[in-house]
């Protein structure tokens, strides 16, 4: 394959070299290097504080870098932006805006509309499509404010869907949601891994890491241990991270990792 | 009847009815924008910072010329929103802490310019009062054309970039992802609030302006499920009541008309807040009044069924006094509701017992249904 020698490491969906990001002074993230391959659902874990949305918030070119530079499979962010989906926080955004479901998941589409053009038809049909995606076709039609903490997730997953990306970035998306709408949410992730898409995820639950995904990286402002989450996820990367809150997790281990000595984790 | 076309071929009254439509739409469809976007108060700062650039459009014009103080305080209000804006993003000032550091620095420095023009006693000066608290009477053909044309520059805006703003105001941080210049678009739907400001300053007059901009807004929120709806709304809402106060003003006793429109979108928002459908105060009273009264009759129905299991007997009559007991509460009226939907029917048991109840198959169906929904929860 050839490649076009203007990219930089093209072979990885993600690729996050020397970045520093700080905030009135205060590193929040110091001096990472970040590389995720393509097709793996990978998690974000780390203690509040960590960077984790700063992280995925500075890829995307919401906040600007101290020092470093960020390419998703081989270019820019800038010139990449079809082909990255983004599911915000759910808290991010007044849920009393007077619209629809509907009307929420089309705004995925107005980026590639342009200006002065309208959703029409085929823009309706399509979040149509991405809400059934993810069960909710139901309740198209209904209003944003009247919608349940996991559906408003559900919406925004939708809006994301409906960008067809080859990478998504996701911020806490099973944060405060029922079992219902995880299942949903962690099906439809795998089913775009397993169609050859990245998938990023700013995950809080260190219980079902293990479950859902096959990569991890482990941030607590400097990245503490990337890779297959197999290799990753051990007690000793997570205290780390964690710290003296090490402790709460020792069941969580245990059960990953029956044989790991328990002694590692005394205060 | 001909009093009523005498008032209306009247070309005061004519220029106020054109001037509050005019004010009506813009500070509607705007201040949508502005209250969604949580910015409320904006309006409040560009208003008060009007002042200032009123008084400077008199003095560099020598007499009430209406392009040069309108141009004035259309400059001025922006350049507060700029101050604003710069305030906050380069310092760790607040919105709010800005805002009113902007308001207080122009109104103050508008304040001065204006006594420093009554002080000359410029012959013409007596016109500028009435942009503190709006004299509809004052409004001249002239002015309305200018006014129509901001409003029609307004509108095209809006309509322009109906899709950016709706999503800049929504998710801003999700708009930007998609590409879309945020601060550009965010700073435009600044400035064209200072448009409606400008238009309202001989109606409403500086001080009151901001409720202009937010009453006629919050109001349409009330009663719409979507923005096409609340900007159309908020619209109608701003026109009724720019009329009704400027009608009352010009064919008073020289009310000043601000506080009068003001009053008038007043009613309206407190009308739109108490009997909204969905969202009115009273409406989602008596929705909280229902639930509560579901509640109970489900707990009721449960506890039923409970007994009935206790005893395995399906047909258990259960003692109403019983009942009250476990529930600290009356029954008698849950058990009448349950009753009239056929889920329970009264039984006589012993003829020295009080009344007695017990569940029908229906009673039990829909027993186990609440039992069935409480642990699939909330969805």
């Amino acid at each position: 394959m050839t490649v076009p020698e203007n990219l930089h490491e093209p072979s990885l969906a993600v690729h996050v070299e020397d970045l520093t990001v700080s905030y009135h002074g205060k590193p929040v993230l110091w001096d990472i290097d970040v590389d995720i391959p393509p097709g793996v659902m990978a998690a974000v874990v780390g203690p509040n504080g960590a960077g984790k949305s700063t992280l995925i918030k500075t890829i995307l070119g919401l906040v600007k870098p101290t020092a470093g530079h960020i390419t998703l499979h081989g270019a820019p962010y800038s010139s990449q932006r079809k082909r990255v989906g983004y599911v915000p926080q759910r808290s991010s955004v007044d849920w009393d805006f007077p619209t629809t479901a509907l009307d929420i998941v089309t705004m995925g589409l107005y980026g590639r509309l342009g200006w002065f053009r309208r959703p029409g038809r085929a823009e309706r049909e399509r979040a149509l499509w991405a809400l059934g995606e993810v069960r909710m076709a139901d309740l198209a039609d209904r209003q944003i404010s009247q919608l349940s903490g996991g559906q408003q997730q559900r919406v925004f997953l939708a809006r994301a869907l409906v960008q067809e990306a080859d990478v998504y970035f996701l911020d806490e998306p099973m944060a405060g949601v029922d079992a219902t709408t995880e299942r949903t949410i962690v099906a439809l992730l795998h089913k775009l891994r397993d169609a050859g898409k990245t998938v990023i995820v700013v995950h809080h639950d260190l219980q079902t890491v293990q479950d859902y995904f096959d990569w991890m990286i482990i941030l607590n402002i400097r990245v503490l241990a990337q890779g297959p989450v197999g290799e990753i996820n051990t007690i000793g990367n997570l205290h780390k991270a964690y710290g003296s809150q090490i402790a709460l997790l020792d069941r969580v281990q245990q059960a990953a990792e029956p044989r790991e000595p328990v002694a590692e984790s005394a205060q | 009847m001909s009093g009523l076309l005498a008032f209306l071929g009247d070309h005061t009254i004519q220029n106020v009815v054109i001037g509050a439509t005019l004010l009506g739409i813009v500070s509607g469809v705007l201040g949508s924008f502005a209250v969604l976007r949580q910015q409320s108060l904006l309006g409040d700062t560009l208003a008060h910072a009007a002042l200032p650039g009123i008084c400077l459009g008199f003095i560099i014009a020598g007499a009430r010329q209406i392009e040069s103080i309108l141009a004035g305080a259309f400059v001025t209000a922006v350049l507060a929103a700029l101050v604003m804006l710069a305030l906050t993003r380069n310092s760790r000032l607040k919105t709010d802490a800005g805002l009113g550091i902007a308001l207080s620095i122009f109104f103050a420095i508008g304040v001065v310019l204006l006594t420093y023009i009554q002080g000359t006693g410029n012959a013409s000066q007596g016109g500028l009062d009435a942009f503190l608290f709006g004299q509809a009477a004052a409004i001249l053909r002239s002015d309305l054309v200018i006014m129509g044309g901001i409003t029609l520059l307004s509108l095209a805006l809006v309509a322009g970039f109906w899709k950016e703003f709706k999503l800049v105001t929504f998710d801003p941080v999700f708009a930007a992802t998609q590409g879309l210049p945020v601060a550009l678009l965010e700073t435009l739907l600044t400035v064209i609030v200072a448009f409606a400001v400008v238009i309202g300053l001989q109606m409403v007059g500086v001080v009151l302006m901001a409720a202009m901009v937010i009453a006629p807004a919050v109001a349409a929120r009330q009663w719409s499920r979507r923005l096409e709806q609340m900007v159309v709304l908020a619209a109608v809402f701003g026109v009724v009541s720019g009329l009704v106060g400027a009608l009352i003003s010009a064919t008073g006793r020289g009310l000043s008309t601000g506080p009068l429109v003001i009053l008038a979108a007043t009613v309206l928002v407190i009308v739109s807040i108490l009997f909204a459908p969905q969202r009115g105060v009273i409406w989602e009273e008596i929705k909280r009044g229902r639930d509560r009264r579901e509640l109970g009759d489900n707990q009721v129905l449960t506890t039923l069924q409970g007994l009935a299991r206790h005893h395995d007997d399906p047909a258990y009559p259960v003692e109403q006094g019983m009942l009250d007991t476990y529930h600290g509460l009356a029954t008698r009226r849950a058990l009448t509701r349950l009753a009239r939907r056929g889920l329970v029917h009264p039984v006589r048991h012993m003829p020295d017992e009080g009344p007695h109840w017990e569940l029908t198959p229906a009673g039990h169906a829909a027993a186990r249904q609440v039992l069935v929904d409480i642990d699939a929860g909330g969805r």
